[in-house]
């Protein structure tokens, strides 16, 4: 694939062209571009340590302990196959964790890239104080999620919650100028299993959508003037702008925006971990996979069982992120040289550690 | 041609991981006997870990102190971790290795650990203990909850049973005293529930109460009790058997979810802190644990008072928990010798625990009189004798995942409690099957 030129050295790259069709080892690499090779290794070689010790070996030890069954206590750890796997299959609890993850997914990528979008439109319009703008809808990505959850666990209150008290004080006033509007009864924002993910959807835009802002924003300023003063002077309005131009030249970043954003959903944590304080919500509501699987791995120290939830959430991001960046491959050729997003192909999708 | 180079990258890679793994799994063989640690001076230095991050800890820090001036001889370094992830971090330990030399765990826990084999059985040191520890000072209950199957492995340090706390000013307001004018705690099921009516007030006219009679704060500790008062609780006696969707449970949970939503005179728990409600003084009863009572003192202006739970069915009994004092399995003989002595001396001064805001074991600690000073401790501990633990199975820890979804899902009425007990039981036949 040509447009995958990430992966190949450059240095190679030239060295090819200015000798071409010269004779190869027998690792079909002449000499000096082993060495260069092994030079490049060496440059890289920090990151791999790293990348070795804290990732990959922890990943691969992982899927090992998943085929066991592994109690962190016992004595010894019987190998049990795919047992785990089935059994987890079978288990009625992880499949309401992947339903409500789903769920979630559903809630905030789309909703979330849209409210990022909609930011980064803004700010790209606006001359003056933009940095400082900038900086207020990033800040919330800077911020720790266990410190975002609770600060909104006081928000959701029901009884003493801002959320409840602003809403309710609108509607009260709403009522005084004579809105027939009921009485404001409080809303259940995390006691209410129908709530709780749309609570937890919205606390988690809120939270990382000055991330995207900022992608989308870049991708604006990419964008050359000119086709926008051609197309005043053509009388086009502010949203024929928006759909001609502004859309499909960021389609690119948006389909950055949307993958990271689903491997990012599916794997939340922080937000019902915090929320609920190691539980799961009323009737599970807030139970994500990767919550469940900390709490078979870390409560009930079932650690073979928890790997194997975790290789399942594994394989099914990676089963999405394979459809998207497919997707994106396909899309970024249509969108002419200039535009190609190479950039995210030639890295794997990095999965969290067991 | 590049991919050549990526062959070596991935190559030089599963060198790198085989080679990690093995030394991985190499240390993670590290468990068991360890060697004693010796200090400055030829001190025996002993880790010794717990989870009080309230005044309780700064009694036991108190307490090691004085140890450690009386024993010259032994180093005690305490570290203290807060509850919420102190059985992660010592579960961990015991497995991998660094486990402290001595530590807490609640008698609910014991099984599973014992089961497990990394405790210190303590058989010979406590027969061999000078002078002889007086096991008929130990209350029966917890001094029960140290064996597993025969054999025990820890020396209760204290109990902490749920009790009535009631807020005294509301109680005068509502004119629920007695004689000589004073607050009268309710001891049964019909003076509860008249109490918490006449304590169930809207202050502010809107149609909603805005005092509550009782609030249900920790709704797993507060369910053992009105379960195991009607004969119920989350396993049979055997251990063997889920029994929580029995008649007698049913009872329970049904008088619990009518507290909320027939006689209204507890609030939803929905989105609230109930135990700040109860701080506020807009709860005026709640069922809670003895450890409570520090925050309570923390709070100004608030007029409570503790009382043992009221009896709500027909059978006496509260909830209550213990922290033990344990030893990791296959220490050294002299670390074992001077974890003994740390854990004996603090048993044996189980009266300046109390004053920490715990209930002692210790028979003749709960008669002395400065412990009869102690207000709620005093009161909280007359239900000795019929204080009742979680199951006390090796697979306690794995049901409050099934136990604490369905009491919460009845208290929300979001399933009656058939539909909550059945779907609970499914799941908890399934993990006591597991090996």
């Amino acid at each position: 694939m040509q447009n995958a030129p990430l992966q190949t050295d450059p240095l190679l790259r030239s060295e090819r062209a200015r000798f071409p069709g010269t004779g190869h080892s027998a690792f079909g690499l002449r000499r000096s571009q082993m060495r260069e090779g092994w030079v490049g290794l060496l440059f890289a070689l920090p990151h791999l340590l790293l990348f070795g010790v804290f990732l990959l070996a922890p990943v691969l030890y992982g899927f090992y302990i998943s085929l066991h069954r592994w109690h962190v206590l016992a004595k010894s750890h019987p190998w049990v196959g795919l047992e785990n796997y089935a059994a987890v299959l079978s288990d009625d609890i992880f499949w309401i964790a992947l339903r409500n993850t789903a769920y979630f997914v559903v809630l905030v990528v789309p909703l979330g890239n849209l409210v990022s979008l909609g930011l980064a439109l803004g700010l790209a319009s606006v001359k003056r104080f933009q940095a400082f703008y900038k900086v207020c809808y990033y800040l919330p990505v800077v911020i720790s999620i266990a410190v975002v959850a609770v600060l909104w666990r006081w928000l959701y209150n029901t009884q003493i919650g801002l959320l409840n008290m602003y809403i309710g004080a609108v509607v009260g006033g709403l009522r005084e100028i004579g809105l027939p509007l009921a009485p404001f009864q409080p809303l259940p924002w995390l006691s209410n299993p129908l709530w709780v993910m749309p609570s937890i959807a919205l606390m988690s835009i809120w939270w990382g959508a000055g991330g995207n802002m900022i992608l989308y924003l870049a991708g604006i300023n990419n964008i050359p003037d000119d086709y926008y003063e051609a197309a005043m002077i053509d009388g086009a309005n502010a949203w024929n702008r928006f759909w001609a131009i502004t859309w499909p030249l960021l389609k690119p970043t948006t389909l950055f925006c949307l993958v990271f954003s689903v491997l990012g959903a599916f794997q939340i944590f922080g937000q019902t971990y915090v929320l609920f304080t190691g539980g799961a919500g009323p009737a599970r509501s807030g139970l994500t996979v990767a919550l469940y699987m900390y709490q078979q791995g870390f409560g009930q120290y079932e650690m073979g069982y928890g790997a194997a939830i975790a290789y399942l959430l594994f394989a099914i991001v990676l089963a999405f992120t394979v459809l998207q960046f497919r997707l994106l491959e396909g899309r970024a050729e249509r969108a002419g040289p200039d535009e190609k997003m190479d950039k995210p192909v030639g890295e794997p999708v990095e999965e969290e550690a067991v | 041609m590049t991919f050549s180079i990526r062959k070596r990258i991935l190559l030089f890679l599963c060198v790198l991981i085989s080679a990690l793994l093995s030394a991985g799994c190499a240390s993670l063989r590290g468990r068991g006997a360890s060697a004693v640690e010796i200090g400055p001076g030829g001190k025996v230095v002993l880790d010794f870990w717990n989870g009080f991050t309230g005044p309780d800890g700064k009694m036991m820090e108190a307490m090691v102190r004085q140890f450690e001036k009386e024993h010259p001889d032994v180093d005690i370094r305490m570290q203290i971790i807060p509850w919420g992830t102190y059985y992660d971090k010592l579960t961990l330990s015991l497995a991998y290795g660094g486990a402290p030399e001595v530590f807490i765990l609640h008698a609910a826990r014991l099984p599973e650990y014992a089961s497990f084999g990394v405790l210190e059985p303590l058989g010979d040191l406590v027969a061999s203990s000078q002078p002889p520890l007086p096991v008929d000072d130990f209350a029966p209950i917890p001094w029960q909850a140290t064996f597993y199957k025969g054999k025990q492995y820890a020396l209760p340090l204290d109990v902490h049973p749920i009790g009535l706390y009631y807020n005294t000013k509301l109680f005068k307001e509502a004119g629920i005293v007695d004689e000589q004018g004073r607050a009268k705690p309710p001891t049964n099921w019909e003076e509860f529930l008249s109490a918490a009516q006449k304590l169930t007030k809207d202050t502010n006219g809107d149609g909603q109460p805005d005092q509550w009679g009782f609030v249900f704060t920790w709704q797993r500790t507060n369910w053992f009790t009105f379960a195991y008062q009607f004969g119920g609780g989350a396993l049979s006696p055997d251990l063997q058997s889920c029994i929580m969707a029995s008649t007698e449970n049913l009872a329970a949970l049904r008088r619990m979810n009518d507290l909320i939503y027939k006689y209204k005179v507890a609030p939803k728990p929905e989105g609230i802190d109930a135990w700040l409600a109860f701080r506020q003084g807009k709860a005026a009863m709640a069922l809670e644990g003895i450890y409570m009572l520090a925050s309570l003192e923390e709070q100004k202006g608030l007029p409570y008072a503790g009382a043992p739970a009221p009896q709500f069915g027909p059978v006496r009994a509260a909830w209550a928990g213990s922290h033990l004092l344990s030893m990791a399995d296959g220490i050294s003989p002299e670390a074992a010798r001077a974890g003994w002595k740390f854990m004996r001396y603090l048993s044996d001064h189980s009266l300046m625990w109390a004053k920490g805001g715990q209930v002692p074991v210790r028979k003749s600690a709960l008669r002395s009189p400065e412990f009869a000073e102690m207000p709620v401790q005093a009161q909280f501990a007359k239900q000795l004798p019929y204080v009742r633990y979680e199951p006390l199975s090796p697979k306690a820890n794995a049901l409050f995942p099934f136990v604490d979804p369905a009491v919460e899902a009845v208290l929300l009425d979001l399933e009656s409690p058939k539909e909550a007990t059945e779907d609970a039981c499914r799941r908890i036949e399934q993990v006591l099957e597991r090996p």
